[in-house]
């Protein structure tokens, strides 16, 4: 359910966002984010895989986005552990509460830059411009984890009230 | 063998992560190169009806700048009908020309109507979809124009939707010429500026200046001739310095596509089957 809302309102909404021509949110990557430790590597892999294939079908980037969220499904776990306490359990979902403030923001900006990094270089293969590209990467990805910490803020709230 | 099966199975992921991987990138690649990968796009009937229901909804808004823009136009074509009328009388011709070239186009060219349900401008390759499809008549191949010019050439077409390559995509090759001069060149894309593109391969000895104004030129038997494409806003040498480069101001602004003509010109046809026989000839020469 969350993966089609998500899909929805990337290839809808956030698809035609350009802030001074550059940066664009990809706010899809939420969904891997938040998958929690428990998950088998094979299924995050796949998940990552579907999720990529089906932004990549309505924005005519086949294979774009694909690679890139299978790429940052192989890493999520491996940057989990590295954020998270030691003595924590297997079945933590990423967030503020379980993580702590600064190492989850610290999570998801590494999180972000991986995966557009990925994503902008794949995008800009036969390009030379390599300005260009730094330009995309950085200034998208200050979008994209300001994204993220809005809703899971909001997610947070809705939690408690 | 034991050792191995354990391997196996304990690093499972890795081989998914590759197979994975590779399938994207067959995909990226597929797509660059062949066509008929209409599934992955957004000729795909899921994705066409979601961009649909989208379109619908959002072309609304832009329906009274729509208007206001058609009127406009049809006063200044009117204004041009009645002038050129008025020229021909005085040279003492018959209007006879006239209403024969409009029997011809009319004959020849064959507008299929279609609505733009996706689009994009700022990305380095762009891609428009409509809603028409074979079953409506569009094939691969076929140029694509609106009120104001050229937009692009179909690229991949499912049933019911396609994928337009438009000027603004890094693949893009269009044949244009100078009106006044029938100096032709290549009008191409560099990846930014969704207002302007440049006209390249015009010859060093081309008398051109800006205010020219830019039209197909029927060579690429996608466009017929005269189709207005822009004006020639600056001119510079090419970077191989043997040829010109014209930077144009598109006409056709791609922000505001709502409803875009697919041409299917039956002339076309038969010169692209000759060519093909020509090409076909020449390698069984070799």
């Amino acid at each position: 359910m969350a993966f089609i809302v998500l899909v929805f309102f990337q290839v809808l909404v956030f698809n035609h966002v350009h802030l001074f021509g550059y940066a664009t949110p990809f706010l899809y990557i939420y969904l891997l984010l938040k998958l929690n430790l428990g998950t088998s590597r094979a299924e995050l892999l796949i998940w990552g895989f579907l999720l990529g294939l089906a932004v990549d079908i309505f924005s005519n980037t086949p294979g774009v986005s694909a690679a890139s969220t299978t790429f940052y499904a192989l890493l999520q776990p491996i940057l989990v552990r590295l954020f998270t306490p030691r003595d924590s359990d297997d079945t933590i979902e990423p967030g503020f509460k379980t993580m702590g403030i600064a190492p989850f923001i610290r999570f998801i900006v590494i999180s972000v830059l991986l995966h557009h990094t990925v994503l902008f270089t794949i995008e800009f293969f036969s390009f030379v411009n390599w300005t260009d590209w730094l330009i995309s990467i950085l200034s998208s990805t200050l979008l994209t984890v300001f994204c993220v910490i809005a809703i899971e803020g909001i997610r947070m709230k809705k939690k408690a009230s | 063998m034991h050792n191995l099966l354990n391997f196996i199975l304990k690093y499972n992921y890795w081989f998914l992560f590759v197979l994975l991987e590779i399938i994207s990138f067959t995909l990226l690649f597929r797509f660059n190169q062949f066509q008929g990968s209409a599934f992955f796009t957004t000729a795909n009937g899921v994705a066409g009806t979601v961009y649909k229901a989208s379109s619908e909804v959002t072309s609304y808004f832009h329906l009274k700048d729509i208007n206001d823009r058609l009127t406009d136009r049809n006063i200044r074509l009117e204004q041009q009908v009645v002038g050129l009328r008025k020229v021909l009388k005085a040279k003492g011709d018959s209007l006879q020309p006239i209403d024969s070239v409009s029997r011809v186009l009319f004959h020849t060219l064959s507008m299929i109507k279609a609505n733009v349900i996706d689009n994009s401008i700022n990305k380095r390759n762009n891609y428009l979809t409509l809603d028409r499809g074979k079953a409506d008549g569009v094939k691969p191949e076929m140029g694509v124009i609106d009120g104001r010019g050229v937009v692009g050439i179909v690229y991949l077409t499912s049933a019911h939707y396609s994928v337009v390559l438009p000027i603004l995509n890094s693949k893009t090759s269009i044949s244009c010429k100078i009106r006044e001069h029938d100096y032709y060149g290549f009008l191409r894309w560099d990846g930014k500026d969704p207002l302007h593109a440049n006209l390249e391969d015009i010859p060093r000895y081309a008398r051109c200046k800006k205010g020219d104004v830019v039209v197909t030129s029927g060579y690429s038997e996608v466009f017929p001739q005269g189709i207005f494409v822009g004006i020639v806003e600056k001119i510079f040498n090419s970077a191989d310095g043997m040829s010109y480069q014209l930077r144009v101001r598109l006409s056709t602004d791609f922000s505001r596509l709502t409803t875009v003509r697919v041409i299917s010109n039956s002339e076309m046809k038969e010169v692209r089957a000759l060519k093909q026989q020509v090409a076909e000839g020449e390698d069984t020469n070799k």
